[in-house]
């Protein structure tokens, strides 16, 4: 009898602790994390993963959301589609997730919003973008919190215009759907601005080319005051490296996506002048606040080491899927929705965010700066950063139906 | 341009050639096929980036030293790999040998995760390497030309040792017939495990060398290794010879290609091994491949 009792009540410590611990009533809310992390998209994913992480234990430190602590539920999708499209589909039928989210590639990306519609999940995405599901793989149940690749695009083309006494431009990218959208979007928006330009035929690479040397020659046979380069991660690094060995910095200027992993990796390796960058977040270039300084130091103490634009959008994407529950009163798909495209939402990258339900978009911003040497960071980042109003690289509603008429 | 294009296509052919030699002496002798040759060019890059900042940085001799360091710390893998378990399986049937150095793939992978992260990383290149000769408007980048003749050097040592050395002897009788070489006392298992150890420091040394150049990031195993099976298959599996040529041909065609068809340079390679193969894979030296 005494040792049933001493079983009984040390079973409810424990509950009673486990419950404690979690330190809110109601069932926990479940977030489905698939993400890259394994594959080529390692490194960001880890990278994003961390900065949600943090996010949730904000969260939770003030009781949750709707009084429910939130949990994260991380899946590799090992950068695979048919991978991350399996384990989405049994988050969502096994562990009852009522959120998705993490997903690093964009042929990921629309394996899980294809399962996201099916079950009626919310799918706010973070570092995957592709038009593809804005336009014609669009579902109600679909966010994206940044600008998507096509925006990134027409920022640099903004930005590339403004330099006059650039006259003639090649356009270099990966040979996947990613490096042949930016270089189109690039391509048309550059044209229209500045119809003088002239725009080589681009140079594609295979996906992380290690090495750059005879594509570089080839990108530099048109003699070419810029270069625009969709590439990203080692092919970027290579780029950079070899292209210096190539007089590429003495005869043109490279315009090309800088997230703070990249210039990182870079470190010294990075020329002093003559790089421009396309940013996603990149943390010395925010408004900053005390929420962004509070963010950076939470960072550095968990992780040492400085957020990178994929943390800082991991971060934002659950903060802003927690403002849009509580603003729903309810963690159901289809008031959570409403309540996403009603609200505006400040975040570390920008304040007064919002997102447009017909095609889930939000108008997030774009950065383009040039490298800069600051002693006050161990690696190069950027000087004299614009940045590009998120609303004003959108398409319009009417090209979008267009688009997706056409796409029928 | 065609000029630096070539320069571009020999130092790649170079690359190739260091990894490709490992992967078909390790076959022509022993058999087997390795798929974690690329893991150990990776390592060797890893390595590289771990001794470069300790051993005087940014000097020539230091980086070179570093490559080496890394080169024989890779070997010292390989053997280790080699006695203690390719070693078990060499009588055993293809799928065995393959499971076995597809997990070293995957074991080399996760442990270099574990202490080097996920993050791409930069060797700094020795500055005396840096920059370019500058011949009226063109570049004509040093380093790719330090590393052709790198490998040069590398490739006639080997050369040196398989044709005059009795080392050199006694691989070539354990290529050629390894029963008879058996028969006559030659220490088969010795000479098994010398050549996955040089095969390793190949490998080991071109990661090394090619650090600085490109990124060092724990994908490099699989982006390396489709192009060095090609090289082995145009060359014919097994013929040291064939994969120089091989391995030369596959770099100059895909700079030179670039140049003249850049929607296809990646394709040409894959043709000329279609071509190879269809004619029945008679290797670039005219012997019926083994």
């Amino acid at each position: 009898m005494l040792a049933r009792n001493l079983i009984g009540a040390s079973a409810l410590a424990i509950a009673a602790a486990l419950a404690g611990s979690a330190h809110a009533e109601g069932k926990a809310l479940k977030v489905g994390y698939v993400t890259g992390l394994t594959g080529a998209c390692a490194p960001i994913s880890e990278d994003g993963l961390n900065g949600a992480k943090l996010a949730v234990k904000d969260l939770n430190a003030a009781g949750g959301i709707l009084g429910r602590p939130v949990e994260l539920v991380v899946r590799d999708s090992q950068t695979k589609p048919e991978e991350g499209g399996k384990q989405a589909r049994e988050l969502a039928a096994a562990e009852g997730i009522e959120m998705l989210t993490g997903v690093c590639s964009s042929a990921v990306l629309l394996a899980v919003n294809a399962v996201a519609a099916e079950f009626k999940i919310p799918h706010v995405a973070m570092i995957g973008s592709t038009q593809k599901a804005n336009i014609e793989a669009f579902n109600p149940y679909f966010v994206q919190t940044q600008a998507n690749a096509t925006m990134e695009a027409f920022a640099a083309a903004e930005y590339v215009a403004k330099k006059t006494d650039w006259k003639r431009i090649t356009p270099m990218g990966f040979d996947y759907e990613w490096g042949h959208t930016s270089v189109d979007a690039f391509t048309s928006r550059l044209k229209e601005l500045r119809p003088d330009i002239e725009i080589a035929a681009p140079v594609f690479t295979k996906v992380g080319e290690a090495n750059m040397g005879p594509y570089i020659t080839a990108a530099l046979a048109n003699q070419p005051d810029a270069i625009f380069a969709a590439v990203f991660g080692g092919g970027l690094v290579s780029l950079i490296k070899q292209g210096q060995s190539f007089g590429m910095f003495q005869k043109s200027n490279l315009v090309t996506l800088l997230t703070v992993d990249t210039l990182q990796s870079m470190g010294d390796a990075m020329p002093k002048e003559k790089v421009y960058g396309i940013g996603r977040a990149p943390f010395f270039a925010l408004d900053q606040g005390a929420e962004l300084s509070a963010f950076i130091e939470d960072y550095r103490a968990a992780y040492n080491e400085y957020p990178t634009d994929w943390a800082i959008n991991g971060y934002d994407a659950m903060m802003f899927y927690a403002q849009a529950a509580k603003a729903a009163g309810s963690a159901e798909a289809d008031p959570v929705m409403a309540a996403f495209a009603g609200s505006s939402f400040d975040g570390l990258k920008a304040k007064g965010l919002t997102m447009r339900p017909f095609d889930g978009q939000m108008n997030a911003p774009a950065y383009v700066g040039e490298v800069n040497f600051d002693p006050a960071y161990p690696f190069p980042t950027m000087k004299n950063v614009e940045k590009f109003d998120g609303a004003a690289l959108m398409f319009s509603e009417e090209t979008i139906q267009a688009m997706r008429d056409a796409a029928k | 341009m065609i000029w630096v294009q070539l320069v571009n296509g020999l130092m790649e052919g170079m690359m190739l050639f260091l990894i490709a030699s490992g992967l078909t002496l390790i076959f022509g002798v022993s058999r087997i096929v390795n798929f974690a040759h690329g893991s150990l060019y990776m390592l060797g890059a890893f390595l590289t980036y771990a001794l470069v900042p300790v051993i005087a940085p940014g000097t020539v001799a230091g980086f070179f030293a570093a490559v080496i360091l890394a080169g024989i710390g890779v070997a010292a893998i390989g053997t280790a790999f080699e006695v203690l378990a390719l070693r078990r399986v060499y009588g055993a049937d293809s799928l065995m040998q393959l499971i076995i150095t597809i997990a070293l793939v995957f074991v080399i992978r996760d442990v270099v995760r574990w202490i080097w992260g996920a993050n791409s990383l930069s060797v700094p290149m020795p500055d005396a390497l840096m920059g370019a000769l500058v011949i009226g408007d063109t570049y004509f980048p040093v380093f790719p030309f330090v590393i052709f003749a790198a490998g040069l050097a590398v490739v006639a040592a080997m050369i040196g040792v398989i044709r005059f050395t009795r080392t050199g002897i006694l691989l070539r009788a354990a290529t050629d017939d390894r029963g008879m070489a058996a028969l006559l006392g030659i220490n088969e298992r010795m000479i098994f495990t010398a050549v996955f150890a040089a095969g390793s420091f190949l490998a080991g040394i071109a990661g090394g060398m090619a650090a600085p150049w490109g990124d060092v990031n724990y994908l490099l195993d699989t982006t390396v290794i489709v192009s060095a099976f090609i090289v082995c298959v145009i060359g014919g599996l097994g013929n040291l010879y064939g994969a120089l040529a091989g391995a030369m041909l596959v770099g100059i065609t895909k700079a030179v290609g670039v140049l003249y068809f850049p929607r296809l340079s990646m394709v040409l390679i894959f043709l000329i091994m279609a071509v190879v193969l269809v004619a029945r894979s008679l290797g670039r030296q005219g012997g019926p491949a083994r």
